[in-house]
């Protein structure tokens, strides 16, 4: 990996940059948190951002999208391609990075790809931050607190200048063009180490930190802790639409007012919709809030640990925010750090 | 939902439908019209034998499907709804007052009262015999549903698609919340304002916070609804419970899960 420093007072200059030949999306102030948005100027962007409220998936498998178009008359699928646009996501924090990395091998790195998804992760460029921990962050946890790879810079905060990482051409030329960037100096590394412990420093201590939880999550599957989560459930799905992994979709056709040509649309869906093990016959094989949160909890902290070596969450705290009843991970760990105080009396 | 066609290969005729309006505003039906771009069309695949909205005839006794707007709240209506069930392929009941009773249904808790409170008296012989407010769905089996105060025309043409061309797609019982995250609208609990979208079933796409208000809970009360659950939340954010309670009849009044869940 290559390193460079360049002057924070650059920073503009290499937005407008990337705003030559991309479209820019980035964290900006809307109402009392932010969000992801296109900016028009450098100025718009708040890098000091702790979260956005939902995160940028939504530039990678919209909430929406048309996937075909079809001659409901002719029964013929029509030749479709959607237009991608080339996008420079700036200001992308560690934890949306791995997030980011957790897709790909769901959707591109399995056995089928996903084109759509591909094609947009192909389109677009990743800038990465770093950031200092809020209260609801526990990324750390999962060390989803480092982003090793799946970013195409990333700018590390040393004071009044970023150590950059880079890690393709064609943001580096960039770099290389807009900023003046150079060697970083033993002073800029002893910087980098002082953030770097900062950050480690400020995680909010309330959050237990829970060695074996894969393995917790089999051994309490029946303990009535997931009748007490679950039965709090809205079944308003909130915390998958924040969730920078949850990738779950429906498809639907539809059809144009004049019924004779229509659309096949993908949309979010989420297992903690009511409806989402509804099978044929009428049987919902996950029927109530217990099933559902804990088959969310799940995949988030079991499965995909299981199957892929790391945890499907990332510990961003989105849904910590995002849930109005108080049901997330960081329930799930202090459940397991009292079960552990239980058993050790 | 029936996943059935009303056009098969083998009878193929287009479907005979009706409009008839019941105890509301009329304004689901005249949402309808405001499908005007796509009017001509929508008309080019059905044969639309009676518009309560826009005739004087009488409904005729053939068809096929028909679309109900309003409350049901004489027993003229309960017959009409049910000498309906007993012709019509498929019912359709459109907008709050036919999926929830809406608002319609604050009368229904001491209706033999408050008619006193409008009359002198008992109330006149054209209103008909008076019962407590309901939906459709609470006198017959209804196909399916449009939901909202007013619809929405294009979920109206949608469903009418549905029924026209068959669809297997399961009503969602979702609440509103992923919407407002999908939109990226504020959550006005986060202010300790009062808002339904707790227990209120998506489909609208949170049209209203858009728009910078609280859902009113127009789409009723989700069947997954837990209001329980988001009594809890109002209390965590500050909200008045009672006043979320309040707030839940304007839609909810003659929701039997609301009676269920401890009405204080």
């Amino acid at each position: 990996m290559l390193y460079r420093v360049m002057d924070k007072r650059e920073l503009p200059a290499l937005v407008r940059a990337f705003m030559e030949s991309y479209e820019v999306v980035a964290p900006v102030k809307r109402g009392s948190g932010y969000v992801f948005d296109v900016i028009g100027s450098p100025d718009e962007i708040e890098l000091d951002y702790t979260q956005t409220d939902a995160s940028p998936k939504k530039y990678l498998m919209p909430s929406t999208e048309t996937l075909m178009r079809f001659d409901a008359q002719m029964n013929l699928v029509d030749d479709f391609t959607e237009q991608v646009t080339p996008r420079v996501v700036f200001g992308v924090h560690t934890c949306d990075i791995n997030a980011m990395n957790r897709l790909d091998i769901a959707l591109i790195e399995g056995k089928y790809v996903d084109p759509y998804y591909q094609a947009r992760r192909d389109a677009t460029m990743i800038i990465g931050i770093s950031c200092v921990p809020g209260d609801n962050c526990f990324c750390h946890l999962w060390g989803a607190d480092e982003a090793q790879f799946g970013y195409d810079l990333f700018l590390h905060d040393i004071g009044d200048k970023y150590l950059v990482s880079m890690s393709n051409v064609e943001a580096t030329n960039i770099l290389e063009a807009a900023c003046e960037i150079s060697e970083a100096t033993d002073e800029d590394r002893i910087a980098f180490r002082q953030a770097t412990r900062a950050r480690q420093a400020a995680f909010n201590k309330d959050i237990p930190d829970v060695q074996d939880v894969a393995m917790l999550m089999d051994v309490f599957h029946s303990d009535p802790f997931w009748e007490e989560l679950g039965s709090r459930c809205l079944s308003c799905s909130a915390c998958a639409s924040v969730c920078p992994t949850c990738f779950c979709f429906d498809i639907r056709d539809v059809l144009a007012p004049d019924g004779k040509t229509g659309e096949r649309v993908r949309t979010w869906d989420a297992c903690t919709s009511p409806g989402f093990a509804a099978v044929t016959g009428g049987y919902n094989f996950r029927p109530t809030g217990r099933e559902r949160v804990r088959h969310r909890m799940y995949h988030k902290l079991n499965g995909f640990f299981v199957n892929h070596d790391r945890m499907l969450c990332v510990g961003c705290g989105r849904c910590v925010k995002a849930c109005k009843t108080g049901i997330n991970p960081i329930e799930v760990l202090r459940f397991f750090k009292r079960k552990g105080a239980d058993h050790a009396k | 939902m029936g996943a059935f066609s009303l056009i098969t290969d083998a009878e193929r005729r287009v479907p005979r439908v009706v409009v008839v309006g019941l105890a509301s505003c009329f304004g689901c039906q005249i949402q309808i019209t405001n499908a005007e771009p796509y009017l001509m069309q929508i008309l080019g695949q059905i044969d639309l034998q009676y518009w309560q909205l826009v005739t004087s005839e009488d409904m005729p006794d053939e068809f096929d499907v028909a679309i109900i707007e309003g409350a049901v709240t004489t027993r003229e209506a309960e017959q009409t709804v049910r000498a309906v069930r007993e012709r019509a392929a498929h019912v359709m009941a459109i907008g709050a007052c036919a999926t929830t009773a809406g608002v319609t249904g604050m009368a229904a808790p001491g209706l033999g009262g408050r008619v006193g409170e409008v009359y002198e008296g008992a109330a006149p012989e054209s209103s008909g015999e008076l019962i407590e407010p309901r939906p459709v769905s609470a006198v017959i089996e209804v196909d399916s549903e449009v939901l909202c105060c007013p619809i929405d025309p294009m979920d109206f043409v949608a469903a009418l698609q549905r029924v026209l061309f068959g669809s297997n797609r399961l009503p969602d019982t979702r609440t509103l919340c992923s919407d407002c995250k999908r939109n990226e609208t504020e959550c006005f609990y986060n202010d300790a304002t009062l808002c339904l979208g707790l227990v209120t079933r998506a489909g609208c796409g949170a049209r209203c916070v858009n728009l910078g208000r609280p859902c009113n809970g127009c789409a009723g009360l989700s069947p997954d609804a837990n209001v329980e659950a988001a009594r809890m939340a109002c209390a965590t954010y500050g909200v008045d419970v009672a006043a979320f309670d309040k707030a839940l009849e304007m839609f909810n009044q003659v929701n039997p899960a609301l009676a269920e869940s401890g009405d204080e």
